[in-house]
This record gives C-alpha cells, sequence and structure tokens, in this order.
C-alpha cells in the first residue's frame, strides 16, 4: 500500500530523548501511525510489524492505528526509524524531506531493528551494554 | 605601565580651549599625564591633526533589533566582508557589520566610545554581550522607556518620584547609561497596531500624552541627577509636516541643568520636514534650526541621509511599518512587552528622488544653521540615515561649500526650491568638526568627568591622529583631502594603547561598559515595591528575578554611582 | 534546598520558572515543568568517561588524550565540521566560531533541520514578530500552523497563550481563539476553537487561498483547497480580520513540507498583509532551548545565522551549498566535530553513513545515537543544570540558564578552549 509519511515531534520521543539507547526511546520512535481503515486494507491490526520503504531506504516499524490521520497518510515520531526512509537530497534549501515521503508499506513478521543496529548497519559501533 | 609620548601633534581640544597648537603629550596607564617617567613609546605626529577620540552619542551597534538587520540581509553581508588579518577577524556587512567589523571600521575612523542609541531592557542582555565582541570602543546603552508601564503608570498617577524611582531600578537593573524615549506613547499604540499622530493626543492604553510622557521622563532623569539627558527620538518620525510636533516638542523642555543640555533630540533632520504630504514635501530646517539656537537646553544630532543603500532599525515600529507601505521592501517588527516596539527594512537612498534629496539636504541645513556646533552633533544615527563610515564625507560636506554645490548639482533638480541649502554659504572649521565629533558628544552624555572627550592630564587616552596638516588644505577647495583624511586614522590610540594605524586594528583590545546606578533611598526602592512586582509577576513573560543583566556580563566596566533628589 | 525560577534547559519556550529540589548535590523534585523537561532535569544517566575507539573497541581514556586526539584531527582535517550547538550556551557557541574561523571549517547548526527555511523566508520577506508577553498579553486570536505546542512545546499555551492571563484580555477562556493548522489531528487540534485539516503538501495553497480573501479577492478561491472548505477558510481570513491582535505561531509542518521556505514566506507574507487591517505577528517554533542563541551568535560574529563556511577565509553563506546536510551528501566534510546535538538521531541515512565513515568526534554529556559513530566522546557537564550561560529564548529574549548542582564534569566551553589551545600548539609546533 502506498502512503505519504509524515515525520514531527511526540511526547514520548521527546521524554526518551536524553536516553536514546532506551527501550522507551526506540517504542516511541519506531511507531508508524496509519488510519484504522488503511490498517484494515491493509490485513493487519494494530500492533502489527510492517515493512515501510521509499526511495532511500527500508524499516520494519510497529503499526498503531489511529483517527487523527487521514486515509493515505501516516506519521512517525522523527528520530533513527524515520531517517532510515528519509533521503538526503534538499532541493537546494538545505533541509531534506522530513515531510511528505511516499513509502510502501507491506505485512512483515521481521524484527524492529535496535537503534545501535541501525546506526551499525550505516557503519557505526554500538558502545556499553 | 605601558607609556606612550605623541611629540609634535596638532591638538585641537575644544573642551580644553585649546584651537591648533603644536604640543606633546604623555600617556601613562591609560591616562594622559603631565610627564612619561621612564622611556616610553615615541611616536612622532609630525603635525598630524590630533584629537580626543571620536565619540558616536547615537548609532545603533549591538543588540536585538541591530542583529536582526544582519540575521534578514545575508545579500548587506555579502557587501561587505574583510578576511582575517593579523589580530583582525573576519568581517561581515556594509551598512551592518557583524560586531568586529563595527569596532574595527569605528576604529579606522578614530572613534573610541560609542553609545547604543536603543535598547529595550527585556533584551539588554544581548547588548552587553555584542559589547563584549566591539573590543575597541567603550559603550553605553541608552535605555528604552517610552512605553515602559511601570513608568508610564507612575505619570498617570502624576507621581515623578515614583517614575523616576523605576527607572532608576531598571537602569540599574539592565546596566544602561540614560533614558531614552522613542516615539514616546507611539510605541505602546502599536502593540495594537495603531500610533499617535501629535504630542497632544491621548495614547490608546494610558491616561497620557506623549508629552506629559516627555515632560514626566525629564524630570524624572533630573530628579535621578543622570550623567546624560532625556535623549528622545521625538514623535511622528519621518512624516511630512512633522516639524511642528518637533518644534511643539522643544517647546515644552525646561532648562534644568546648569551642566548640559535638558533635552538630547535625536535624528533631527528626520524630525524637520514640511509639507501635507509626499508631493508638497520640504525642509523645515530653519524653525527647526532656530528653535535650537534660542534654546541652548537643548542638543540635537544631524541623523544626516547620504545617498546609498543601507538599513534602517528604530524601536519605532509604527514608523517602520509606514515606511515599508512606501518601500514594498522586506519588513521586520518586534514588539516587545511592557516597553516598545522595533522595525528595521533595507532602503536606498537614490540622488534622483526628490524626498531623499530634500532630507539630504535637510541634514547639512541643521548642522549649518545651528549657530552653536556644541548643539548639533555629528551623526547619520547609523545606520539609518547612512552606515557611519559617511562621516568623512558628511565633514567634507560641512566644511566645503564647493562640495555641497557640486553634490547638489547631482540630485533631484527640484529640490532647490524645497530647501535652503543653496543659500547657506556657512563653511565649519576644524574646531567646529572636533566639537561636533567628540567633545561636543562628550558633554552632551555628561562623561567629561569620566576623562571623556578632552586631551589634558586626567582625560582617558583615547586620541585619534589623523593624517592632516590643517596648515597645507584648503578644505573649502580640497574636500577630497578631507575626506581621505578623516577615513583612516594614522593612529587611534585607546585607554593608551595604539589599537588601529592606517586602518587596521593592531590588538584585541578590551571595551568597558559605563553604566549608571542612582543611589535611591530604601523608600524608592521599586524592587521590594509590592504594586510593582505585581504588575512585572502577571504582566511579564520572565520572572523579575531573571530580569536583572547579572555581573557576568559587564566584563569590563564602569559603574557612574548618582546621588538622588528622592 | 530549593531554588527558584530555574530556566529550562530543554525547549525553546525557555520557560524561566521552574522551582528545583535539591538534596546531596541530587535534584530531587521538580515543579512547574512539563513532562520533557522534568525528564532532563531528573535524568541520571550519562557518559563517565571520554572514551575512544582503538582498534575497533570502545576504551576509557582521559581527558588530555581525548583532547589530544581531538586537536590532531581538526589539524589534519582539509574541509572540517563543526556541527550542533543548540543545546549549549552562547559561551561555548563562540569558542566553536572563532574555532572554525582560526581552521578555516564549516559551522552549521540544528537550525539547518528546523527553521532554516524560516530564516530563508525572513532573508527574503522580513519577520514581523514580537516577544511572547505581547502575545499573552494582547492576543484575542492565536493560530498554530504546522506545529503542535501540546507535545513539542508543551508550556507554550499555558504561559504564553491559550490558558495565560493578559491584560487586556478579560476571559483568556472566551475572548482568545485558537485555530490548529494540521495534517493530523493533533492533541492541540483537539482543544482548538477551529481545526483546519490541510492535506500533506497543501500548506502553501491554503496560505495563497486566505491571501486572496484577506486582500478582498475571495471569489478567485476555489470551493476547496488542499482538502479545506472556502466556507471554513473565510471564516477564518474573517476571523483574522476581525482581531484585534492575533499572533501567528508556526513550526516545522511548515518548513519541512513540500515548498519549504516558500511556504514559511508564504504565511510571513499573510501576516504582513494582516497588518494593513489590523495587528498581526508571526514567531517560529523553535526546537532546542538554545538553538535560536546560536543564529544570535554567528549573525554578530560572522553575518548569517546558520551555515557558514570559513574555508574560502572569508565568511561564505549558501544554503543549499554550505548547509551541514548537503555537504554530507557530497561527501565533502573530512572531520567533524559534533557539539550538543544529536545528528545520528536526526539526520537522513545517507548523510550519517559520512559522519561514520570519517574522524568525528563529539562532545555530549549522554550516550546517543552519535556516539556509535564516533571515534572520540567527550562528557560535559550538563548547561543549565551543571554550568550556566546565556540561551535565546524562541522569540529573542535573552535568559541566563543557571547551574544548579556542583559537578566535576568540565564545561562545553573549557572542552573547547582546550581543543583550541591544544591546535595552536600542534601548529606552533608545525
Amino acid at each position: 500500500m502506498r502512503l505519504t509519511l509524515s515525520s514531527g515531534r511526540t511526547i514520548p520521543q521527546g521524554s526518551f530523548v536524553e536516553h536514546k539507547l532506551s527501550k522507551g526511546y526506540q517504542r516511541a520512535t519506531s511507531i508508524v501511525y496509519i488510519n484504522h481503515l488503511d490498517l484494515m486494507e491493509l490485513g493487519i491490526e494494530s500492533g502489527d510489524r510492517v515493512q515501510v520503504t521509499s526511495d532511500s531506504g527500508s524499516v520494519v516499524l510497529i503499526t498503531e492505528a489511529t483517527h487523527d490521520i487521514p486515509t493515505g497518510c501516516a506519521y512517525i515520531a522523527l528520530g533513527p526509524y524515520a531517517n532510515a526512509i528519509i533521503g538526503g537530497y534538499t532541493h537546494g534549501t538545505g533541509m531534506p524531506d522530513y515531510k511528505d515521503i511516499i513509502v510502501e508499506i507491506e505485512p512483515t513478521d521481521d524484527p524492529v531493528p535496535t537503534v545501535w543496529d541501525l546506526m551499525e548497519i550505516i557503519g557505526g559501533l554500538r558502545y556499553g551494554h | 605601565m605601558a607609556e606612550i609620548l605623541l611629540k609634535n601633534a596638532y591638538v585641537i581640544d575644544p573642551i580644553s580651549g585649546i584651537n591648533g597648537e603644536v604640543m606633546d603629550i604623555a600617556i601613562s596607564g591609560g591616562k594622559i599625564v603631565e610627564e612619561v617617567s621612564s622611556k616610553p613609546e615615541v611616536i612622532d605626529c609630525q603635525g598630524c591633526l590630533t584629537l580626543p577620540g571620536g565619540i558616536d552619542s547615537h548609532t545603533h551597534i549591538s543588540g536585538t533589533k541591530v542583529n536582526f538587520g544582519r540575521y534578514m540581509s545575508p545579500e548587506d553581508m555579502r557587501a561587505g566582508r574583510t578576511a582575517k588579518k593579523g589580530p583582525m577577524h573576519i568581517t561581515s556587512g556594509y551598512s551592518v557589520p557583524t560586531t568586529y567589523g563595527n569596532s574595527y571600521r569605528y576604529s579606522a575612523l578614530g572613534y573610541t566610545t560609542l553609545v547604543e542609541g536603543a535598547v529595550a531592557p527585556l533584551e539588554a542582555r544581548h547588548t552587553h554581550e555584542e559589547f563584549k565582541f566591539t573590543p575597541l570602543q567603550d559603550s553605553c546603552a541608552n535605555i528604552l522607556f517610552d512605553g515602559n508601564w511601570g513608568m508610564l503608570r507612575a505619570l498617570e498617577e502624576g507621581d515623578i518620584k515614583r517614575a523616576a524611582a523605576i527607572i532608576a531600578w531598571t537602569l540599574n537593573a539592565v546596566k544602561g547609561f540614560a533614558i531614552k524615549l522613542t516615539n514616546p506613547g507611539g510605541t505602546e499604540a502599536w502593540g495594537f497596531g495603531k500610533n499617535v499622530s501629535c504630542i497632544n493626543e491621548k495614547i490608546p492604553t494610558f491616561d497620557l500624552t506623549p508629552a506629559e510622557i516627555i515632560k514626566g521622563a525629564i524630570r524624572a532623569n533630573e530628579l535621578l541627577h543622570l550623567p546624560h539627558s532625556v535623549h528622545l527620538h521625538c514623535n511622528n518620525l519621518g512624516t511630512p509636516g512633522n516639524f511642528t510636533c518637533t518644534i511643539g516638542t522643544f517647546g515644552h523642555v525646561p532648562d534644568l541643568n546648569d551642566k548640559r543640555q535638558t533635552l538630547y533630540a535625536t535624528h533631527v533632520q528626520f524630525h524637520s520636514y514640511g509639507g501635507t504630504g509626499w508631493s508638497d514635501f520640504c525642509s523645515k530646517s530653519e524653525p527647526v534650526a532656530n528653535m535650537v539656537n534660542f534654546r541652548p537646553q537643548i542638543v540635537i544630532d544631524m541623523g544626516q541621509v547620504m545617498f546609498g543603500r543601507t538599513t534602517t532599525m528604530t524601536a519605532d515600529g509604527p514608523m517602520e511599518f509606514n515606511l515599508y507601505r512606501l518601500h514594498h521592501d522586506k519588513w521586520s517588527n518586534h514588539d516587545v512587552e511592557l516597553e516598545t516596539g522595533s522595525g528595521i527594512i533595507p532602503v536606498n537612498y537614490r540622488k534622483k528622488n526628490l524626498v531623499n534629496s530634500i532630507m539630504w539636504a535637510i541634514g547639512l541645513e541643521l548642522a549649518l544653521l545651528v549657530k552653536n556646533p556644541w548643539q548639533c552633533l555629528l551623526t547619520t544615527d547609523n545606520p539609518n540615515g547612512a552606515p557611519f563610515i559617511k562621516y568623512p564625507e558628511i565633514i567634507a560636506l560641512l566644511m566645503s561649500k564647493r562640495y555641497r554645490d557640486a553634490e547638489f548639482a547631482m540630485i533631484h533638480q527640484d529640490t532647490e526650491k524645497r530647501v535652503p541649502l543653496p543659500a547657506i554659504d556657512r563653511e565649519l572649521d576644524w574646531h567646529d568638526i572636533a566639537v561636533m565629533t567628540r567633545a561636543g558628544q562628550a558633554r552632551a552624555l555628561g562623561i567629561t568627568d569620566l576623562g571623556k572627550g578632552y586631551l589634558m592630564p586626567g582625560a582617558e587616552a583615547d586620541i585619534a591622529i589623523y593624517p592632516i596638516k590643517t596648515d597645507e588644505i584648503d578644505p573649502s577647495a580640497e574636500y577630497e583631502k578631507i575626506i581621505q583624511g578623516f577615513a583612516r586614522t594614522e593612529y587611534t590610540i585607546k585607554r593608551g594603547r595604539v589599537v588601529s594605524r592606517r586602518g587596521d586594528a593592531i590588538i584585541d583590545g578590551e571595551n568597558t561598559t559605563f553604566w549608571v546606578k542612582p543611589k535611591v533611598p530604601a523608600a524608592y526602592d521599586i524592587q521590594h515595591d509590592p504594586t510593582f512586582m505585581e504588575l512585572f509577576e502577571r504582566n511579564y513573560s520572565v520572572r523579575m528575578s531573571n530580569y536583572p543583566v547579572q555581573e557576568e556580563y559587564l566584563h569590563r566596566n564602569h559603574c557612574i554611582e548618582t546621588e538622588t533628589d528622592l | 534546598m530549593d531554588i527558584k525560577d530555574v530556566p529550562c534547559p530543554f525547549c525553546g519556550c525557555l520557560c524561566d520558572d521552574v522551582k528545583i529540589q535539591i538534596e546531596d548535590n541530587r535534584i530531587t523534585g521538580v515543579e512547574n515543568c512539563c513532562t520533557l523537561g522534568n525528564a532532563k532535569f531528573l535524568s541520571k544517566s550519562r557518559l563517565q568517561h571520554p572514551i575512544m575507539r582503538k582498534d575497533g573497541k570502545w576504551v576509557e581514556v582521559s581527558y588530555e588524550e581525548a583532547i589530544d586526539e581531538t586537536a590532531r584531527i581538526l589539524s589534519d582535517a582539509v574541509r572540517p565540521l563543526l556541527y550542533g550547538w543548540s543545546g549549549t550556551v552562547g559561551e561555548a557557541q563562540v569558542v566553536g566560531v572563532h574555532l572554525a574561523e582560526e581552521i578555516g571549517a564549516l559551522i552549521d547548526s540544528t537550525t539547518s533541520v528546523c527553521h532554516n527555511p524560516s530564516i530563508l523566508a525572513i532573508q527574503e520577506v522580513g519577520h514581523p514578530g514580537c516577544t511572547l508577553g505581547q502575545v499573552k498579553n494582547r492576543a484575542d486570536l492565536v493560530i498554530y500552523w504546522g506545529c503542535n505546542p501540546i507535545e513539542a512545546h508543551p508550556r507554550h499555551m499555558s504561559r504564553y497563550t491559550t490558558y495565560a492571563d493578559g491584560y487586556f484580555i478579560d476571559n483568556t477562556a472566551t475572548d482568545r481563539k485558537v485555530i490548529v493548522v494540521d495534517i493530523r489531528r493533533s492533541d492541540g487540534a483537539k482543544v482548538a476553537d477551529e481545526f483546519i485539516q490541510v492535506k500533506p503538501g497543501g500548506d502553501y495553497l491554503v496560505l495563497s487561498a486566505l491571501r486572496a480573501m484577506v486582500r478582498g479577492k475571495s471569489d478567485v478561491v476555489p470551493d476547496s483547497v488542499a482538502g479545506v472548505k472556502k466556507v471554513q477558510l473565510q471564516r477564518v481570513a474573517d476571523l483574522m480580520m476581525k482581531a484585534k491582535f492575533g499572533a501567528v505561531f508556526f513550526g516545522l509542518g511548515v518548513t519541512m513540507s513540500r515548498g519549504k521556505y516558500k511556504n514559511v514566506r508564504n504565511a510571513i507574507e499573510l501576516v504582513s498583509e494582516l497588518n494593513r487591517k489590523t495587528k498581526f505577528t508571526i514567531s517560529a517554533m523553535r526546537g532546542h532551548f538554545n538553538v535560536y542563541g546560536f543564529n544570535e551568535v554567528l549573525t554578530w560574529m560572522a553575518g548569517y545565522p546558520f551555515a557558514v563556511d570559513f574555508s574560502r577565509g572569508i565568511a561564505f553563506y549558501n544554503p543549499g551549498e554550505t548547509s551541514v546536510i548537503d555537504l554530507l551528501e557530497k561527501k565533502e566534510p573530512d572531520a567533524c566535530l559534533v557539539v550538543a546535538s544529536d545528528p545520528g538521531a536526526h539526520f537522513p541515512k545517507s548523510t550519517i553513513e559520512h559522519i561514520a565513515a570519517i574522524p568525528t568526534v563529539q562532545i555530549d554529556p549522554c550516550v546517543n545515537a552519535t556516539t556509535a559513530l564516533c571515534q572520540v566522546q567527550i562528557p560535559v557537564a550538563i548547561t543549565g543544570i551543571e554550568s550556566a550561560g546565556t540561551a535565546y529564548r524562541m522569540d529573542g529574549v535573552p535568559i541566563r540558564m543557571k547551574k544548579v548542582l556542583e559537578t566535576d564534569f568540565p564545561t562545553d566551553q573549557e572542552i573547547l578552549e582546550r581543543i583550541v589551545t591544544r591546535i595552536r600548539e600542534m601548529r606552533a609546533d608545525g
């Protein structure tokens, strides 16, 4: 299913902003909010996982049903999960497209990566634990 | 202790009564002294014109609105960028240079003290932060009270002493130097998009007229014995026919102080307009200058306009909006809660524009028609009339009728029907210029007691040595030499150190901020006044305890304590 | 011990009325603060020592070694990038700007990925704004456009707008109208008097329609604009024109969506237009507590609010070229210093890939996503809790942040000054 995804601030994301490696932050930033009707069409329930793919990348997220977003749209807290599918092109403005991203969404059983996983995929090295 | 001996200096020092004597000046420990003891560094001035360091008594160089002028104008930043050189940092900006840009360029002109003309108390911390990065000049902050609710309420109640107490608390809290009124009443009215059109019109939200605010502030100022007088930007700036308002305002000013003026009216060029609209716009410099000539209790500065691009910025929010509607360029506005307003727009003064041509003439006329140079000081209201780097050209215009005529031939041809300038033959002399660029400022600001504005023992060693031999120049004919000579000092000396040499800053420097602390009796200590505290805590968006500018921001400073009549 | 009137080092609201309880140099209670600020004041986890990657493993090192390595990395760099700055105070930012000037670096802040488009728009058409207290005392109409104060600036509504007492507002519940414009029905939208739900990417169209209506040209507006009915737009335009003082606050919904700075420009021009009828102001909802401070500092020192490239020996500014995302996307930097921000968590994947590929140093009190991308991390005191200094509120009001706890950790400013000193020593040694 093709949706228009926007990222932005949420309270849980902000509350864990000093604890980016915590489970709470991971949870807060890996939820994709989708309208009930779109979830029905995907044939999954709120809480099921989806593979979200844009021109710039792909990531596994957890769905959460909402009425606050119209059909055809999706919302995610800003953070490393959103960034996995955001491109670096800025149209000459310096600002990438953090909003209005066209994504393909399909159900998946794959696990949601951790923040450290995401950082290591791009060449980083986790610290501690 | 560093010592310098200036030899063969051709000195004009109006405050000390010296008008063109070749002499030596001894400097030790930042001061001018009778004689130096050990082996000083000797600078042979070779008869060059040597003046006290320049003082700009009204300029916009630091703080919220100045920085916003930079922020919104990358085109202006690109128009004046310089590379790192010796101890000089990178600079940007033409009409609103970065702090280092202001400091280096003022220093090249021989300026050693600057008064930031308009600071909202709520944002004064910002001004002090920028002062720190304007290292080659001492600085003072004029604090805006035109829409100060505490003061207005006290004036409404007719309680001048309470108004004075609130002013005293605020100046002390924000480390300010003087009382500034910008379009008094008008900036408060602008809070709801309105303005005032006359000094006798009630303002919308307080039972007061601008005239009452001005008179009240003047009396409060004198109760506090502040070094400077009330510093006024009159109502109706830039409006055709506003000269009646200006003259009316001057008529309200009593003579209350025998050491200095009772009112300092700034950028009076912008307030000396005749006509009923732009079509019959004309100069009214003559009646305004006459008024000043009759009233020694008034000092004005020119607010000279020079042609070219610049940025206008003022606390006068409604005026900037009117200007925006004329120019249709970008417009910024920034109202400050319970205190004042502000606005910024870029402008381009054009020789081919009749109104701009008349404005250019009016500033010069004021300087030439005010008989006493101590009463009309040289400014451009930097950068409103022009960037301060135009000062040498203005000096040349004032010294040379021939230069004025040559320029006049270039401007809009209808100008001569609207202005008296072509008929004025007066040419100012070196002494007049020394008065209008430093001595007059020192006296008007009330800082001669602090060693500013003169060159006798005891004075701060702030000195400008220009590559000008007055006996070799005919100012009337050789105006180009005047421009060149004042554009770049041979040496600028600040507090006993050479800070600038032939246009380049040669040390990092460190400025001193002057601020006032009126000694207020406990009964008038507003800090613990329940009514004032309630007004503050209910209406401001910051806590009263977080409002005062902390000592950390003062770096190097000099507190001027005053005895008060409260 | 209680400390009153502590400014909160979280968001651009910079609420300065927080009360902190302290026992044994630990914060045990926080009053007046929001969820976000509380979490920061009460946070306990932090990095205890400088760390460095050696042979593919993290090891603890001394401050001296970490600073030495940082100085070496920056000295060796041809195209160094100094990024972040919004989470620290002006006094540290000043050192950063001087450092950038000295080594010919490119310096940019988190502004680049938040309100950069607002600045570009302001540079085109200006900014009719005011301080927040002016809104609190006077505004009878408040419009939140593409922002969500309840989640991003939780006390904005209670301190400055919807629920705040105002001098000229008799009854804030009835005399102050609130309009929310957003693509989703956020919590803020739920408490608004009027909610305009715009289709994603439709802000520019809706703003244009409102401008037409304010200019008296309603007839050119179609029945529906980006999913919004014309009747609703007309109702809103009338509310705007009837207001005595209207205040627009806008957020990343305007700056980041399609159109970017042109959206903001359109919003500013709507407000300028409204000033011909009544009083209107517009303000950006700035994120980090001192993101605006960096813009101020860089402007007075170099002339531009962000994205300044010192590599040409002058201050060169050209967003789209000298902005951090574009620079990383082109893989230009060969070293990076990150101060008081977390690009690892907030930059597009392709750009942080490059941060991971070059020697990167982070100065930050906490382990964060960027930690994984660094070669060195230097922990510091927490600004606004363990160290003092100047921050600029979203409306430009400067506030002094307080130090309420003692600490042995050095401040950002101290670490930066030591790095500068070390670089100079290395250069002197040739």
